[in-house]
């Protein structure tokens, strides 16, 4: 069984106000920590619209056709972490000796579940994905979930 | 030797280590080379026509090989080399 992901409520704060602060656009970030505890909260920006990579990395897993999307657009439906910020990440972690504990985002107008552009690139199945829905404005949901092999399945977070 | 960070789902293929070793005069060379030692590791990276697939992410010392010469990108002994699978997704 994969372990209980424990949060302190400070980062799970910072998420809701990093969702917030982006809404109507996607917001993205990662936690780090060790196994099980998260201690760490990276912003990465999300380059959706600016970055003409992204409309390949979509095409190529068939997920959303971005293209087709204006730029305003795709940054409310879709994310996609700027590279260099989301490596300076990875090097602080592996500096503190944290692993990657959450790979988050918002969900602006819809539910806290995985959709299958979620699905479709997630590429890290040692992370847990945490979605923010901002669906309900008043009260955001927040869930995560493994995701291997295309497999989704509930991952229990506890708020410490 | 040049150092390598393998991502966690190719870890499958490398015994399970997060960093390998290799030889390599480019970065075509040494995907080649590794996937001598790590037999299916160039299908992961690589599409069918041999080019680097979108979500993979390859840096030489911190810079995107993209922004440098692609696969043709020269290697010498010391650099490291990180493969970086893209974090993306939406509602």
């Amino acid at each position: 069984m994969p372990p209980i992901l424990r949060i302190p409520n400070s980062i799970v704060g910072a998420m809701i106000a990093h969702a917030r602060e982006l809404d109507p656009y996607e917001c993205c970030g990662l936690l780090a920590g060790t196994p099980g505890t998260v201690s760490r909260h990276y912003r990465i920006t999300n380059t959706v619209a600016q970055d003409a990579r992204a409309v390949a990395v979509f095409d190529e897993a068939d997920v959303k056709p971005l293209a087709a999307l204006s730029e305003s657009t795709r940054a409310e439906v879709a994310y996609f972490m700027e590279p260099k910020e989301m490596l300076a990440a990875f090097k602080d972690m592996r500096a503190r000796e944290l692993d990657l504990t959450v790979i988050y985002h918002s969900h602006t107008h819809s539910p806290a579940y995985p959709s299958m552009t979620d699905v479709g690139l997630a590429y890290y199945p040692e992370a847990a994905y945490l979605i923010i829905s901002l669906e309900d404005k008043t009260t955001p949901d927040l869930r995560a979930f493994w995701i291997k092999d295309r497999r989704v399945t509930p991952a229990a977070i506890e708020t410490i | 030797m040049i150092k390598v960070r393998i991502p966690t789902p190719l870890r499958t293929l490398t015994k399970g280590r997060g960093e390998v070793e290799s030889a390599g005069s480019t970065i075509d060379d040494l995907i080649g080379r590794l996937n001598q030692a790590y037999p299916g590791i160039k299908d992961r990276l690589c599409d069918e026509q041999g080019e680097l697939r979108r979500f993979v992410n390859v840096y030489v010392n911190e810079e995107d090989i993209r922004f440098l010469k692609g696969k043709d990108t020269a290697l010498k002994s010391g650099d490291d080399v990180s493969i970086v699978p893209a974090i993306a997704g939406g509602c």
